[in-house]
């Protein structure tokens, strides 16, 4: 493995810790982010045709509600809820993969699994920032993984999905640590993490 | 050919007549064929995609033989053409006729029709059926065919691609590589894979490109192996459920879904895992016989197993392990998971590890659950750990038990290990060896020595602390234990338990010479030492070893050897190379020891560390090298000799090679100059860096001299016998050499007076010439008489030289004197001139040689003494005497005064025998020069006696010693021979 954060996998907040709560999410979404893109890098580097491939489509996710959100907190949100549908397909991914590959245990299936409890912990953390009584958030994965993959079908279309459903971890880990991060600097009134 | 009748590709190039006529021919042959052979019907396409098997079936009528073509519909091209027997299905009524594709039956439309034949008579050929590819145009995106095929290993699979509508195929790649293709179809590409490998897990890539990079498409294939598996076994562990093992084999590379699965009489026991080699499965009960069944895509493998339960018993782990422990034993007790162990009679194995060593037991009993481990050692660290199997039936061991651990306690010590050390004065010190903590059996607190002596029963005991091993002894102040009674030392440990047992020494040794050491030869387990077996000895013997060089209170080290051994091999890891080692055998150590034999030995040995003392000293032409042997510590090694080089230049040359250890040696032969000599000792290892000495030869004056002094010494013990030898000859020597001289025979007219020759004296130059009585008067000779006043006698002689110049008057009678030749005689101890022929008429007395008148004497020295000038004076003085005119003579002052004065000498003889001639006198040209010989001048104006060599006034202290030696010498000589006058 290339590098290797040392960040415990789930860090229970200190009480009186230096590091305000939006900023510790900003810390952990980065992280993610981080994370995620070493996922992608381990998997082009097991399925090597995809290392110069850049699928077609749009996103797997997409939020209607996103450009309508205002403030902050509903930013972070609706972001909360793409993070659950990002949860829902990597339980999807590691399921459908157990199932066809076996129980594999490289560096792959290691990072897969830090960045699906990364990614819960980053849900528990944003729904702590931004729950309130009106808007209850859950943080159990949104995605029931029984449908077809993907429209190709076969495991070359289960690759090519599982590719896409790691893009769009990157994609929204990113936009994730970008959001928190406004509502960090909302909150703190600092860029400063 | 049929085909050719209804080819479309036929043209009307005969002419019509003929063609008509082939018409008519054709059109009556067909004819008769419809009637006898069916035309096939309601033909029917079932497609197998996963098997590429195209199932074909219709309705055939009586014919069992068919006529089938395959066609790719879009390019009309043959894939399959045959003649085929196909049997009616009772149960369906149709023909059925399966056909595998070399391509996935996807990949494009295939065209299907079938004739009956019988021999040469076919039927006409059925309605095309076609079977529907996936490049038709409704299926708009780009496809690849076969997906997820699994495969094995080594065969060869053909991929087609169908490219997307509007797009251009660019390549089939397998895994990375581009594989060359063939169109099918317009839109279908195919390549063929052959001999694949095993995929990984994820299967093998099989991608289509196209002209648009975006588009991607692909399957995957999975290629592995079929399940092959060993080592089918099934045995109980709890007496009633049945568990079998088995080897999953080879990988089969088939995961996840495609993994294999295994049935154990029907019962899945598929495990998920994916590396697990040794795969078990639980059955609840026992079965005697057992099928496992292994299968996978690809294949299915079988094994099967038998036996009854009582030969299969596997125990479980014992459980609850504990202990009681004691000092030389402990008690292992266990507990079983499974009641039904109480009535099993089991064997059972206890593991105990102390010190890095393990040991097995072994007990057995039904339903065993304990075991006392005896031989334990106190006061150590055990791990124990138990499995057990099946008495009865013995099947295999169980698992071990979780191990335990214990530490035994503590008893009383050991007896030490004791040897002793005596010193040549009596003193030593008994050595004991530091107990081990498998010895000392819990902490020693201190050690107590005893002295006694078991014949008078006198002891002293001194109390030690833990940490000594040695206590010094001195048998001359133990004044009790004193005399020639045995003293024996008895040494005992002492810890929380108690005292150990004593460990004896006996002190005394006999005083008996020590026996010659031989040599040991160290080996790769040490010093090899063996004696002589005495069938009598039931003592046990002692080796003990130190270092050679080391004589006094030397740290000595030993082993004790039970008694009816005889030989022992010395290891320590004290050894060091280059240390030469004493090894002694004693026996009976504790009672009365005895030396029997010892040894020396090097483990390795060293070239020599040191070198030798080396010095030279000249022996005439000849070098002695002489060097001190080198000492023991220095040599390291057992010198073999020592080799002796001359140095020239650089190199070194080898001399002698002095194998015998001397420690001289002697170089002949050598000239002067400086020589260097280089002297190495050698051991079997080598020689040493070599002592070099620098020598000068010199030249050998000294011995030169004594020689000279030895012929001097030699000669004059010849002179000495030749003197004692002429004495006592000496009648005949008188006789042989000096004969009595005949008296002369005066004529006749002797008498007559002639005219005297008168000449004036000088004064200062009177000579008083007295006759003597005795003289006989008949002899006439010259004589100088002087002319007045003899009274002036006394002085004048030898005074100065006077002046010439005054008148001096002296009257010379011409006497007849002997005319016989004067005959000078070299050498002679005498001296004499002639004018002292007849000095016997002077009142003069002298002691020297009385020579004959007739002869002349003179005394040379060659080596120019001062006696060397004695004739001259006394020449002079003769002259002088006879109206000498003193004449300066002009002449350059010389070394070599003998020599100088020689000539004139002879001259003067001449003068005075035959008459007067001018004589030198002695004058100095310069006071200086009168002081530099102010030792000789006065001698030579010194009054001497004609006949004498001795001066009459004193002369110099040295030349007064020389001349004493000298004349003493010619004094006895001349009164030797005198004395033989009678």
């Amino acid at each position: 493995m290339a590098e290797q954060e040392e960040q415990p996998i789930t860090q229970p907040d200190p009480p009186g810790s230096g590091q305000s709560r939006t900023g510790r999410a900003v810390s952990i979404a980065r992280l993610l982010h981080r994370e995620c893109t070493r996922l992608l890098q381990l998997y082009k580097e097991k399925e090597t045709f995809l290392s110069d491939h850049t699928p077609d489509g749009g996103r797997i996710v997409s939020l209607s509600s996103e450009s309508e959100a205002s403030s902050a907190e509903e930013q972070v949100q609706c972001l909360h809820s793409a993070l659950r549908q990002c949860l829902g397909l990597l339980h999807c991914v590691i399921l459908k993969e157990e199932e066809e590959w076996g129980k594999l245990e490289g560096d792959y299936e290691t990072m897969r699994k830090n960045v699906r409890t990364r990614l819960e912990h980053l849900l528990h953390t944003t729904k702590d920032l931004v729950e309130t009584e009106e808007m209850i958030l859950e943080v159990t994965p949104d995605h029931q993984c029984n449908e077809e993959v993907d429209g190709a079908g076969g495991l070359f279309g289960l690759k090519m999905w599982t590719y896409r459903v790691l893009l769009e971890l990157i994609h929204w880990s990113d936009h994730a640590a970008q959001t928190l991060h406004v509502l960090h600097r909302e909150r703190e009134g600092t860029e400063e993490i | 050919m049929p085909r050719l009748a209804v080819s479309p590709s036929s043209k009307p190039n005969c002419s019509l007549i003929g063609l008509i006529c082939i018409f008519l021919t054709l059109s009556a042959t067909h004819t008769h064929a419809r009637i006898a052979v069916t035309i096939p019907e309601q033909v029917s396409l079932l497609a197998s995609m996963n098997t590429q098997q195209l199932s074909i079936s219709w309705l055939g009528g009586e014919a069992t033989t068919f006529d089938l073509i395959i066609l790719r519909t879009e390019f009309n091209e043959t894939v399959f053409y045959g003649t085929v027997s196909v049997t009616v299905n009772q149960e369906s009524g149709r023909h059925e006729w399966n056909w595998t594709s070399a391509e996935p039956l996807e990949c494009t439309s295939l065209s299907v029709r079938i004739r009956s034949r019988d021999g040469q008579m076919t039927s006409d050929w059925s309605d095309t059926q076609i079977l529907q590819g996936s490049d038709v145009p409704s299926n708009k995106d780009t496809q690849i065919y076969p997906q997820d095929r699994i495969v094995p290993v080594g065969s060869n699979t053909t991929f087609c691609c169908i490219v997307a509508e509007r797009e251009v195929f660019g390549s089939i790649q397998y895994r990375s590589t581009v594989m060359s293709a063939t169109r099918l179809s317009r839109r279908t590409y195919a390549a063929t894979v052959v001999n694949q490998g095993p995929s990984r897990a994820s299967g093998t890539n099989v991608l289509c490109f196209t002209d648009r990079s975006s588009s991607l498409s692909g399957a995957v294939v999975f290629v592995g192996y079929p399940p092959q598996l060993s080592d089918f076994v099934c045995e109980t562990h709890d007496l009633t459920s049945t568990v079998c093992q088995w080897n999953n084999g080879r990988d089969t590379s088939l995961y996840g879904k495609r993994r294999t699965r295994y049935l154990v009489n029907n019962r899945d026991c598929t495990n998920n895992s994916l590396l697990q080699q040794q795969t078990e499965c639980s059955v609840p009960q026992w079965e005697e016989n057992w099928t496992l069944v292994a299968v996978n895509s690809l294949g299915q493998y079988s094994l099967t197993d038998s036996a009854e339960l009582s030969h299969r018993v596997c125990p479980v782990a014992p459980v609850e392990l504990s202990s009681v422990v004691h000092a030389w034993n402990a008690t292992v007790q266990w507990q079983w998971k499974y009641s039904s162990y109480s009535s099993l009679a089991l064997v059972c194995q206890v593991e105990f590890t102390a010190g890095g060593y393990k040991t097995k037991r072994t007990f057995t009993g039904v339903g065993l659950r304990s075991a006392v481990l005896s031989d334990l050692h106190p006061v150590e660290d055990y791990s124990v750990q138990v499995r057990c199997g099946a008495q009865q039936n013995f099947w295999k061991w169980g698992t071990w038990s979780k191990p335990i651990s214990f530490k035994t306690k503590t008893d009383v010590p050991d007896a030490p290990d004791v040897w002793m050390w005596r010193n040549r004065d009596g003193t030593g010190q008994v050595i004991w060896k530091p107990l081990t903590q498998r010895q000392s059996h819990g902490q020693i607190t201190g050690y107590s020595v005893t002295f006694w002596n078991p014949e008078e029963n006198r002891q002293h005991t001194v109390i030690l602390s833990q940490y000594t091993i040695a206590v010094p002894f001195n048998l001359t102040q133990m004044a009790y234990l004193s005399g020639d009674n045995k003293v024996i030392a008895s040494v005992t440990a002492k810890n929380a338990d108690g005292m150990s047992p004593p460990a004896s020494v006996s002190l005394r040794l006999p005083d008996v010479e020590l026996p010659a050491a031989s040599r040991a030869v160290y080996t790769d387990e040490g010093f090899p030492l063996s004696w002589q077996s005495n069938a009598n000895a039931t003592c046990s013997f002692v080796v003990e070893w130190h270092e050679t060089s080391c004589t006094y209170d030397c740290p000595v080290d030993w082993i004790k050897v039970p008694a009816g051994n005889t030989n022992v091999s010395i290891e320590s890891a004290n050894f060091q190379p280059g240390v030469r080692y004493s090894f002694s055998l004693y026996s009976c150590p504790s009672d009365s020891p005895e030396l029997l034999q010892r040894w020396q030995g090097y483990t390795e040995e060293l070239v020599p560390s040191g070198s030798v003392r080396l010095s030279s000293s000249q022996q005439g032409s000849d070098i002695l090298l002489t060097w001190r042997s080198m000492p023991m510590v220095d040599s390291r090694g057992f010198l073999l000799g020592y080799n002796v080089y001359i140095s020239n230049g650089s190199q070194l040359t080898l001399l002698a090679n002095l194998s015998d250890l001397e420690t001289s040696y002697t170089v002949k032969g050598f000239s002067m100059g400086s020589y260097k000599f280089t002297v190495k000792a050698y051991t079997s290892a080598g020689e040493e860096t070599g002592t070099t000495v620098i020598i000068a030869m010199e030249s050998y004056s000294d011995w030169l001299i004594l020689e000279i002094l030895t012929s001097l010494g030699i000669l004059s013990l010849l002179l000495v016998i030749a003197t004692f030898i002429c004495y006592k000859k000496r009648k005949w020597v008188k006789k042989a050499f000096y004969p009595d001289i005949p008296e002369p025979k005066l004529p006749s007219d002797w008498s007559s007076a002639q005219g005297p020759l008168d000449v004036k004296p000088s004064p200062h130059s009177m000579v008083h010439i007295v006759e003597k009585p005795e003289w006989d008067s008949s002899k006439e000779m010259l004589v100088v008489i002087p002319e007045e006043d003899e009274d002036d006698d006394g002085q004048g002689i030898g005074d100065e030289p006077v002046d010439t110049d005054e008148p001096t008057s002296l009257r010379y009678y011409n006497q007849v004197v002997d005319e016989r030749p004067i005959r000078p005689r070299f050498p002679d101890s005498s001296t004499s001139s002639a004018s002292s022929l007849d000095s016997a008429h002077t009142d003069v007395t002298y002691t020297g040689i009385q020579t004959s008148g007739s002869s002349l004497v003179f005394q040379l020295d060659p080596q120019g003494s001062s006696e060397g000038h004695q004739p001259q004076a006394a020449h002079s003085v003769s002259c002088r005497g006879g109206g000498y005119q003193p004449q300066m003579q002009p002449r350059a002052p010389s070394d070599d005064m003998g020599l100088a004065s020689a000539e004139p000498l002879l001259e003067a003889q001449a003068a005075c025998s035959g008459g007067y001639k001018p004589q030198s006198s002695w004058h100095f040209d310069s006071p200086m020069e009168a002081e530099e010989r102010g030792s000789l001048a006065p001698s030579l104006g010194s009054p001497t006696s004609i006949a004498s060599t001795q001066f009459l006034l004193p002369d110099g202290e040295e030349h007064g010693e020389e001349k004493r030696q000298s004349s003493s010498a010619a004094t006895w000589f001349t009164n030797l021979l005198s004395s033989t006058k009678p």
